[in-house]
This record gives structure tokens, sequence and C-alpha cells, in this order.
């Protein structure tokens, strides 16, 4: 009896957790979307160096799949010990709350902030053959020729979708939008004049733009973009405002200890502050950020805001 | 355009031959013409599984699909492709020795080829079969590399309209094409289409037949689906049967080929290498279709076509010949407009998708090195195919007496790991078996599941051209017939639709197709 006291007791001992410290196991990762997307490779290279500040691996783990939300309920899910983050952007967490009412999980409650780590905008591309050169003049010829214009977009509900609506509301013009089933898959179809424009990533676009058969006529960020400072931003181009960008960032889920958060943000904004990962983020058309965890909440609270007006101006519904 | 044809050519095999530092298992290596190896890897293990019955390159690639995710585009693609026509050269050594097709598109080899080695030509016949392919891969490298880029231009002509019309001719062809019954060949076609819808609407976002599964949202994954009807399907039908196989590794003494027998030969050569060439572009086409054309027309054509089934060398290098052409011809739809024409070339459209490619006329624009770069690799290819295949039989030979006992627990490992990992997920290892059980069904009612998977990867992409051509032309939907291309292809269409439904061709189809 006595010795099964003892070996019950060493049993329990084993759930017993000191207090070592964090982190003491390697940390997960979840990328809600496939790899070799831009969010896995953002990913990839800032954890690269996090887990040299951190001294343990972050493991990336890539599980795509419904717009982002079967990864982000994993993680809403997971324990809140610090040893499973989420890569969210802007479909997941400020577009896909308010198309989805049935979310498996709640972007605010179930998830703690940790950091913004970068914000990428896109471009407003014109087929070479349409004859216009600024925003001004495809809002004219718009507006000469109602429902005769159209926009690409990577999908119903997607940001390159609802930035064409934006435009649309904005500019007052009567243009249609024609989905497909990713932005690389528009390009055929607007290189030959079928589609009239489109928000593209601004690396993707510069193949096409190289070899003039795409033209760029403005950026969606409100302040231009040093990879391509002869494109005006919209916004200066008579829309003062307008800004369309995807935010990327980490969360952690809801009641995971504030000192953890605290010391992840540290190791990031570190890792964001180096040249290289300036030049990483670069190739990909986005600008790093690093914020604070209640600066990233007053940020995601902001664009959940913005997008829920363009949705309801637009009526965008899914079924 | 010369001078373009040499450079593209210049610039493909530049960067077939590149030398690059590459980091394995920890150790980094500062040259290696990474490129090659990945060649060679595919040419060995196309060449394997097209020895080996009962596996072939539909499941070998979606099997290998997930592996290359590490890899450059690049030499993930050429691996890849090597496997395709890879298995063309292997399953012909499987054909002659054996008398069982290692692949589909071998089977009319077994006709003479078991013969000659009966009659001990064996040698005979493996040499023409690999000369002869080498001959083919060889013009329809050069075929792609002076095509591909006039095009390609036309497909920039190609809008939503020209795409759907194209694509119903696919599955029309496909139909026309397949083995068997016309009526099973429907069927699974629809089957594919419906599989197809499954997952969220492109246009309006809504879920269908996902019943609120949300693994289910983005669709069945045609890795589970390929993997489970051709993978788990082929293990379960395999452990059925029991082996008995006669093997004539004896009389493979002379390699070389007799000047008599290359007059011989020759000809056929020609005259599959064009017929493959032409038929592997079509939708529908490739290696399978090419070789059973080239046989039957050889027959036709021949002025003694009752030696033919008997030991003639024609009836082995004329099939030979068309499937190899018309499995690296199959290419060029998929490189040039994007649009797979058959099952394997789906699968390579799959591969590239995932490595963030998406087909189309731009891929030739905007990644040059990775297009020409797949066209050098597959006359690379070819040569370092003859070399695998003709020094190299003796072990090929020891390979089928492996008992399938050890063999089948190792590929269903394999097939279940590469689903895994496709998304981490075990839904879709569930799913698979799931489809396993299903190709293991179509088995048994002798129905063909190569057009399932042509449905299955044509029907959404039908429904999405379709709609957007509808969009576009603010619903008139005489879009199709108006504009040129389109009603071409539709027209066409109507043609080969009349064509199986005239009764005297049907006739000669099911001729055709009895010879196995």
């Amino acid at each position: 009896m006595k010795r099964l006291a003892i070996v019950l007791c060493t049993m329990f001992a084993a759930f017993a957790h000191g207090q070592t410290a964090y982190p003491s196991k390697s940390i997960r990762l979840v990328v809600p979307f496939p790899p070799a997307g831009a969010t896995d490779i953002l990913s990839r290279d800032l954890m690269q160096r996090v887990s040299a500040r951190l001294g343990q691996q972050v493991v990336v783990d890539n599980r795509p799949g419904a717009g982002g939300t079967i990864g982000s309920d994993l993680v809403a899910k997971a324990a809140a010990d610090g040893y499973t983050l989420l890569m969210a952007t802007t479909s997941t967490h400020s577009i896909g709350p308010t198309l989805t009412p049935k979310l498996p999980y709640d972007p605010v409650k179930d998830f703690a902030p940790v950091s913004v780590i970068a914000v990428s905008t896109n471009l407003l591309v014109v087929p070479s053959s349409l004859q216009v050169n600024s925003v001004k003049e495809l809002v004219a010829l718009a507006k000469a020729k109602p429902g005769q214009l159209n926009f690409g977009s990577s999908g119903t509900g997607t940001i390159v979708h609802l930035s064409g609506e934006m435009f649309r509301h904005r500019t007052g013009t009567d243009i249609m939008h024609v989905p497909y089933k990713g932005t690389q898959l528009v390009v055929p179809d607007l290189i030959s004049g079928q589609i009239s424009m489109l928000f593209d990533n601004i690396v993707s676009a510069q193949p096409n733009l190289k070899t003039g058969r795409l033209k760029a006529i403005g950026i969606s960020s409100l302040k231009r973009s040093p990879l391509m400072p002869e494109v005006p931003t919209i916004a200066e181009s008579g829309y003062p405002g307008f800004e369309a960008s995807v935010w990327f960032g980490v969360y952690a889920p809801a009641g995971t200890p504030k000192e953890i958060i605290a010391r992840l943000n540290r190791e990031i904004v570190a890792a964001l502050h180096s040249p290289e990962m300036k030049e990483r983020l670069a190739i990909l058309g986005a600008e790093p950020i690093g914020s604070t965890p209640e600066e990233m909440a007053h940020t995601v609270a902001g664009e959940t805001a913005k997008w829920a007006r363009v949705i309801k101006d637009a009526n965008v519904r899914i079924d | 355009m010369e001078s373009g044809l040499l450079a593209n050519l210049a610039l493909g095999f530049g960067e077939v031959f590149r030398l690059q530092p590459v980091t394995m298992w920890g150790v980094a290596f500062q040259q290696v013409p990474f490129n090659i190896i990945m060649c060679f890897i595919g040419c060995l293990l196309g060449t394997l599984i097209g020895v080996l019955p009962g596996i072939g390159p539909i499941a070998t690639i979606a099997m290998l699909l997930p592996a290359t995710y590490a890899l450059q585009p690049v030499a993930a693609l050429i691996m890849l492709a090597g496997i395709y026509y890879g298995a063309q050269y292997g399953g012909s050594t499987t054909a002659i020795l054996v008398n069982i097709p290692g692949e589909s598109s071998s089977v009319v080899t077994c006709l003479d080829g078991y013969q000659m080695a009966r009659q001990g030509r064996a040698g005979a016949a493996l040499s023409i079969a690999a000369l002869g392919s080498f001959f083919a891969g060889s013009v329809a490298t050069l075929l792609i590399a002076a095509f591909a880029p006039p095009l390609a231009e036309v497909a920039f002509k190609f809008g939503p309209a020209e795409y759907f019309s194209l694509m119903v001719l696919g599955l029309i062809a496909a139909v026309v094409l397949a083995h068997g019954s016309v009526i099973k060949a429907i069927a699974m076609i629809i089957l594919g289409l419906l599989l197809g819808i499954v997952g969220t609407d492109v246009n309006t976002g809504t879920s269908r037949f996902a019943f609120g599964v949300p693994e289910l949202s983005d669709g069945i994954g045609f890795v589970a689906v390929a993997m489970g009807v051709f993978g788990f399907a082929e293990v379960i039908t395999n452990l059925e049967q029991k082996e008995h196989r006669e093997i004539f590794t004896k009389n493979v003494t002379g390699l070389w080929l007799s000047w008599a027998d290359f007059k011989e030969a020759y000809g056929a050569v020609l005259r599959g290498t064009t017929i493959g060439s032409f038929l592997g572009i079509l939708p529908g086409g490739g290696a399978l279709l090419s070789s059973f054309a080239a046989y039957t027309l050889e027959k036709k054509w021949s002025k003694n076509p009752e030696t033919f089934g008997k030991g003639n060398i024609k009836g082995v290098a004329a099939p030979e010949s068309a499937n190899n052409a018309g499995a690296q011809t199959s290419f060029i739809p998929l490189l040039t407009l994007g649009i797979p024409p058959n099952a394997v070339m789906a699968l390579m459209v799959g591969a590239m998708t995932i490595h963030g490619i998406a087909p189309g006329p731009q891929v030739m624009t905007e990644r040059p090195a990775l297009f020409w770069g797949m066209i050098a690799s597959m006359w690379v290819g070819n040569l370092m195919l003859v070399i695998l295949n003709l020094p190299l039989i003796g072990l090929w030979i020891k390979l089928l007496t492996v008992p399938y006992r050890y063999l089948y627990p190792a590929i269903l490992v394999f097939c279940c790991i590469g689903v895994y990992s496709v998304s981490n997920s075990e839904f879709d290892v569930y799913l698979t078996a799931l489809f396993g059980l299903l190709g293991y069904v179509f088995v048994k009612l002798e129905c063909e599941p190569a057009p399932l998977l042509l449905g299955f990867i044509l029907g959404p992409m039908m429904e999405e051209n379709l709609r957007r051509a509808m969009l576009l032309s603010r619903g008139d939907a005489t879009v199709f017939f108006t504009r040129p291309i389109s009603a071409g292809l539709l027209i066409v269409t109507a043609i080969l639709l009349i064509t199986i439904l005239s009764p005297k061709i049907r006739k000669k189809r099911e001729e055709a197709f009895q010879e196995e």
C-alpha cells in the first residue's frame, strides 16, 4: 500500500511544471495558408531570426484551408502556454468575421495579440491596350462607358475583391467584379484586355510591367512605395484616405501569460528591425511594422471596421 | 525565329546543367548540378515503376508531389516529368520480356514484342524499343521548342469562351478515346465532374456539397483522389490475383540490332513518331492513345498484316516511338495554355500550382528559365533513359522477381505519408482510403478511372470558364459561337461526337481495343 502511494505520488509529480524559463521547448507557429505563399515565406523568414534570439526552434506548421479559418481555429483552441502561435492576416481576422458569421472561433475574444509583423499593398494595373495612364483617366473612361469595364479578383471576399469594391464606391463608377481562383490567374485575361483592371501584388506584377504588357497607374497604400516611387497613390490621385493594405500579425491563444507575450513581442520587434529582414520583406512587397500588442488590437479593430463598411456598402455576401 | 529557337534552347540547357549550392543533411555543397540529378532520379524512378506492373506514373507522381515542396520548382517539375516519360521506356521492358504491360501504353508492345522474345529476338525488340523511343523523344523535344512560343502567342487570344470550348473538346475526346465501353467512360467523367464541384464556388463564395465539413470547403484534394483511385485500388486488385510470371531473361544475349532489322523498322519509327507527336497534343491524347493508334495504323498500312502479332518488329517500333512522342508533346498544352490534355498532365498542373506557378501562357515569359529548362531536360532525360534501359536491363529483370508481398506495404506507406504531407491533415488520409475502396469497385465494374480524374480536374475549370465567359459577355450565350477560335473548337467537338456515334466507326474502335 505504501509502495502504491509512493508510485502514485511520483506519477502525479510528473505533471507538475516547475518554473522553467520560457521557452523550454520548440514553439509551433501555425500558418493557415499553403506553403510557398506570401504568408508562409514571410513567417519562415521571420521565425528563422526569432528562433535564434529565443534559443528555441519556432517551427512553421502549414494548416491551409477554408480561407485560413482551419488553422486559426486550431490555435484558438490550443493551450495558452505560449507554445502555439498563429500568423494571421487581414482575411482571417478582419474580413473573415464579417463575411462568415458562423466562424468556429471569435477573432477578438479567442486570441491575444502579439505584434503586427508587416503590411503589404497592391498595385492597380491595367492592360497596356487600355488608353488610360492615370487613375483620373481610368475613372473618366469608366464613367463614359458604364457597365463595360470590369475588375478581376482572387475570389469573392478577398482583399483584392474588396479593394476593387472600395474603388468602385469611392469613384462612383459602374465596374463589374469578375472573380478568379487566384490573382495570377487573372493575368492572361488582363493582358488580352478582357479584364480592365486588377489590384495585383506589387512584386508579382513586375515581369509583366517590365515587358510592357501591363501598366501600373496607382498604388493602394497611403504613401508611395520605395519599390516603385514613380507610381502615385490612389489617395493622391483624387481620393484622399483611400487605403487598401494587407496586415500580417502574430496571435497567441487568449489567456497566454502577459510575460510570455511581452517576451515574444520583444524578440519579434528586434528581429524585424534588422536590415536583412527589411530586405526580405521588400522582396515580398511588404514593409516591416513591429507593433506592441495594444497597437495590434487597435489596428485590427480599425481594419475590421473599415472592411465591414466596404462589405456592407457593396453588399458582398457569402451564403 | 531560328536564332530565337537556339537562344531558347541554350537557356534551357544552361538551366539543366546549372551548378548551384545545395545543402543536404546539414552539409553544404557548393557546385552541384542539381537539376540534372533530379532529372536522373525522375528517369530512374520512371523506369522502375514502368517496369513494375501494378504501379504507374499517375500514382507515383501523386505520391511524390508533396515531397517536392522543399525543392525549387524547376527541379521538382523536371523530376516529375522524368517519371512520366521514363515510365514509357520501362513499360516496354516488361511488355517484351514478360508479356505484362508495365504501363497501359505498353499494352500493344506485348503483342509483337513478347513473340519476338519467344523467338529469341528479345535483344532486337528491346533495342528498337529504346532507340525508337529516343528518336521520338528528341523529335518531340524539338517540336515543343519550335512550336511552343507561337502557340503561347495564340494562347493569349484565348479567353474564357475558348478555354471552355477546348475543355469540352477534351472531355468528349477522353470519352472517344477511352478503353472499353463508352457509357462507362461517360459515367466516370460525370462522377469526376460531380466530385470536382465539392467546395467553395468561385463566383458566389457559396459552399457546395461540403456538408459543413471545413476540410471539404476547399474541395476534395486531387492528390487524395489520384492516390486512392490509382494507387490504393491497384494494390487491392493486385493482392487478389495469384502471381505467375514466365520470364525470358536467358534469351537476352545480343542487344545489338542487325542492319536488316534496322532497315525494316526505321520507317515504322518515323511513322510512329509523327502520329505520337500529333496525338499527344490533342486533348485526351498522350502516350496511351498514340501507341494504340500507331500500332493499328502500322498494321493497316503493312503489306503483310497477318505477320503482326507474331513477332513483326514494326509492331514494336511504331507504338514505342509513338508513346514516347505522345508523352512529351502532351506537355505542350500544359506549358503553353496551362490546360492538361490528360490525367498525368492534370497532376502536373497540380504540381505547378503547389509551387506557386499559375500554369498558362505567361509561364513562358515570366519564368523562361523554368520553361526552357523543362524542355531541355526532356531531351537529356531521353538520353539518360537509353543508357538506363539498354545496359541495365539485367537489373530491371531482377526487380520483377521481388514478391509482391514485400512491395505493396511499402507502396501503401509511401502513399499515406504523401497524402498527409500535402496539408498536414489526417482527414486527407481517410479520404484517400475511401477513394481506394471506390477505385477497387471501379476495377470490379470494369470502369476506367482515368476519365474520372480528367473530369475531376477539367470539370471545375470548365464551369469557371463557362460562367466567366457569360459574365464578360453580359449573359449572351452566343459568345461561344461568335468568337472564331471557340466556334472552331466546338465544331471539332461536334465532329468527334458524330464519329463516336456512327456505328461503322464504333465497330472499328472495338476491334482496335479488342487486341488486348
